[in-house]
């Protein structure tokens, strides 16, 4: 069990994710589905703004987290020494790749129509950021470094389209932009659920080396609870593509109830994943 | 659903050892009985660390934290002095930066008799 700067440290990533994956994923829907998330674009803009923010904030807690972990005390995330010391390793980098991403997303998100782009390169840096540090790092293959950021590409494709499509299912008028928003995520889903797949069970072999080692391993008993959860969201998924979007399609006001409550739940299994990431890459060894 | 994700992070963090906390020996051995207290107290590291804090624990009393005078550059292997405090436990507890940049810890201890 971590000490409490190693919780709180924990914690601080959980955030980071929620605000790099987040931010990034509207910014990608916005461009993806300009047509279908119209009507709550603006509100999608200020809810990347905040996740950016947050992103900001987690990054630099983070930073200067790692400074208390290495004093044992609260003295460490404000004492020069140590942050310039994390300030020469990989997560001096990464730091500045976050805050360089997020101030890029931030802009953009404030500048008119193709601040979009500024902002997606911003998001696209936040996240080849998790690829710079870590045990994928460790691995040191460009290849799979690659594949960890394709993977977060459709993590945050994924988690992007939630909440605009859950705003426009909780609002009957406007049924067939949820049910258009609903069908052309489900088309897009069918390539990249599989990517998803594919990418996490590369990276899962390559990092645990053998099938073995997936329960005899806390790093790979975690990684099955991870599994494990991501299983239950697909379930979710499938519910919604093959069962609520096109009974929407169809006119039926309560397939889209159904699907917002669907999706609020999907969101809760999304963050449990999160925090089980967050615990894998911060205490969680490697098999060898 | 919130007990649910917070049983995730507990099933996940009660699975796993601490992160990154490779120590390949110390002088004195962990759990070692000697008769005299050392002069000095060394480690060595499978890899590159750069110490950030040690600190003594004697017996009952408060923890020291130990001087780490020019060892204040990645290395694998440090030295720091010792103040001896007579017989009894010393823990000895240290924190550290890998070169990639995880921060470390762990503790050993001996006896004194």
């Amino acid at each position: 069990m971590p000490d409490i700067w190693g919780q709180a440290a924990i914690l601080a990533k959980f955030l980071l994710y929620i605000g790099a994956l987040g931010a990034t994923g509207l910014v990608i829907v916005r461009i993806v589905f300009a047509g279908p998330t119209a009507l709550v674009a603006e509100r999608m803009r200020k809810q990347a703004l905040g996740l950016a923010a947050l992103t900001l904030v987690a990054a630099g807690l983070g930073f200067m987290l790692r400074g208390a972990a290495l004093t044992g005390g609260a003295d460490g995330m404000t004492d020069p020494e140590m942050l310039g010391l994390l300030w020469q390793t990989p997560v001096g980098d990464v730091l500045l790749y976050r805050l360089i991403g997020a101030i890029l997303m931030i802009a953009g998100l404030l500048i008119p129509h193709s601040g979009q782009w500024i902002a997606l390169v911003g998001g696209l840096l936040l996240l080849w950021s998790f690829a710079q540090i870590g045990h994928v790092r460790d691995i040191a293959q460009t290849g799979v470094r690659l594949l960890l950021l394709l993977h977060l590409v459709g993590v945050a494709f994924w988690i992007g389209v939630l909440s605009p499509l859950h705003r426009l299912s909780r609002r009957p008028d406007h049924l067939s932009h949820a049910a258009r928003l609903g069908h052309l995520f489900g088309q897009a889903a069918t390539f990249i659920v599989p990517s998803l797949i594919l990418a996490g069970l590369v990276m899962g072999w390559m990092l645990l080396g053998t099938p073995t080692a997936l329960i005899t391993t806390g790093y790979g008993l975690a990684l099955i609870t991870k599994i494990a959860l991501v299983a239950g969201v697909l379930v979710l998924a499938a519910a919604n593509k093959l069962r609520f979007v096109p009974e929407m399609q169809a006119g039926n006001t309560n397939a889209a109830r159904h699907l917002a409550q669907s999706i609020e739940i999907e969101t809760t299994v999304i963050l449990a994943v999160f925090a089980t990431t967050a615990t894998l890459t911060s205490v969680l060894t490697l098999p060898n | 659903m919130k007990k649910f994700v917070l049983f995730a992070l507990l099933a996940t963090l009660s699975s796993g050892a601490f992160a990154h906390s490779r120590i390949d020996k110390t002088t004195p051995e962990n759990g070692a009985v000697i008769a005299e207290a050392p002069a000095e107290i060394s480690f060595s590291f499978a890899n590159d660390i750069r110490l950030t804090r040690v600190d003594m624990t004697h017996a009952d009393h408060p923890p020291v934290q130990l001087d780490l005078g020019s060892q204040k550059s990645f290395g694998r292997a440090f030295k720091l002095p010792l103040e001896s405090m007579g017989a009894g436990s010393y823990l000895i507890e240290w924190r550290g930066l890998g070169i990639d940049g995880h921060a470390m810890q762990g503790a050993f201890k001996f006896t004194v008799e």
